[in-house]
């Protein structure tokens, strides 16, 4: 696209992030792949698929996620559908509180490429393009078979190092994320009548 | 009380203190009027007099063809349970009106969301001009008809790229 032509695509995929890991760091990734806290942070409609997946009927806490409180406890930070411009700025902020290791799952197509507000003035249309994300799952909504699905992989992810966003963000946070924050956000500090 | 009755009374008194240019009642219990710029601080003076406490809502509808804004004012009386809404065309070059604070301070985040959303100056309500909703906007008012958000949305947040491995007509044997 001719409008991107001023920001050269980086690709932030290439390099082996696994290449410092060493036993210890393997065994510590197999013990994290079993006791994933998620961040009780829901935006957009995919908030409603997160309680049946929790609950009873598909029981998230057997295979060892539980939601957490605060974003210094949590593990995995999910969007869960259309992110509007000023949630996005909450998000970087609750994602930059996180401990490392982090990993952010995307939900449906809205996190993906727009879904259906592609043409919004109020929502972003890539999210990996602002924070690294893990895992995709794709769906509007994805129902809980699906979440509980991208949840395994995600654990199988972890357990095999290939989950390492956040050590994405931290090599290419300079050169890449805060770049693409500005530039479709101007400001990342929150700027409302409340934090005046 | 028959509430028909009630309706075309409340039109009646109307149409004799004022000039209305429409009236209508879209529907049962509601009426709808326009009127003037000019008389518009009176009939509303007038019509909460009248019952009609409550103000529900304040929109704003762009007629771009016109050139025209047309500010909708919703009100309601707990008495008689008649809804009115009071209708009033602006110049959409230059928006400017006379904020309605002095009788229903509700008024005051409508007038200041509607200054956000299409540029309406809400003279006397100095809060109108502060931002809302919109976080550092840094474009002409979104809800304007020739505002184009998806052009704005390609300039601003990136769409993904993806390969195309189809076309359409392509591989079809008979056209």
């Amino acid at each position: 696209m001719a409008m991107n032509d001023d920001f050269n695509e980086l690709n932030i995929n290439d390099g082996d992030l696994n290449d410092s890991l060493n036993l210890w760091d393997k065994i510590k990734n197999i013990m994290r792949s079993k006791s994933i806290w998620m961040l009780h942070y829901c935006t957009g409609c995919g908030a409603i698929e997160l309680p049946p997946t929790m609950t009873s009927r598909f029981d998230m806490e057997r295979i060892g996620m539980a939601p957490m409180a605060t974003p210094r406890q949590a593990d995995v930070l999910l969007i869960t559908g259309y992110l509007s411009v000023k949630t996005l700025r909450r998000v970087i902020y609750t994602y930059e509180q996180m401990m490392d290791p982090k990993y952010v799952v995307g939900f449906g197509s809205c996190t993906l490429n727009g879904g259906i507000y592609y043409d919004s003035y109020a929502t972003i249309n890539k999210l990996d393009y602002y924070m690294p994300v893990d895992l995709y799952i794709a769906g509007c909504m994805p129902r809980p078979e699906a979440v509980m699905n991208g949840f395994k992989k995600l654990m199988n992810m972890i357990k095999a190092g290939e989950a390492n966003g956040w050590k994405r963000y931290q090599n290419h946070y300079e050169d890449y994320y805060k770049p693409n924050q500005i530039r479709s956000l101007g400001e990342v500090r929150v700027k409302d009548e409340f934090h005046e | 009380m028959n509430s028909t009755n009630n309706v075309e009374n409340i039109i009646e008194v109307l149409k004799n203190n004022f000039e209305l240019i429409k009236t209508e009642t879209p529907i049962k219990n509601q009426i709808a009027i326009e009127i003037n710029e000019q008389d518009f601080q009176t009939v509303l003076s007038f019509i909460k007099n009248e019952g009609w406490r409550q103000l529900t809502l304040i929109t704003c509808i762009d007629w771009i063809k016109e050139n025209k804004y047309e500010l909708a004012y919703t009100f309601m009386n707990w008495e008689n349970s008649v809804t009115m809404v009071v209708r009033v065309k602006i110049d959409r070059e230059e928006p400017e009106f006379k904020t309605i604070t002095n009788l229903y301070p509700g008024a005051k985040f409508y007038e200041r969301d509607i200054h956000e959303f299409f540029g309406v100056k809400f003279e006397g309500n100095k809060t109108s001009e502060k931002p809302l909703f919109l976080e550092l906007w840094d474009d002409m008012p979104p809800m304007k008809k020739d505002f184009d958000p998806l052009e704005y949305s390609k300039r601003k947040y990136p769409d993904r790229e993806y390969k195309v491995d189809f076309k359409t007509g392509e591989g079809e044997t008979n056209g």
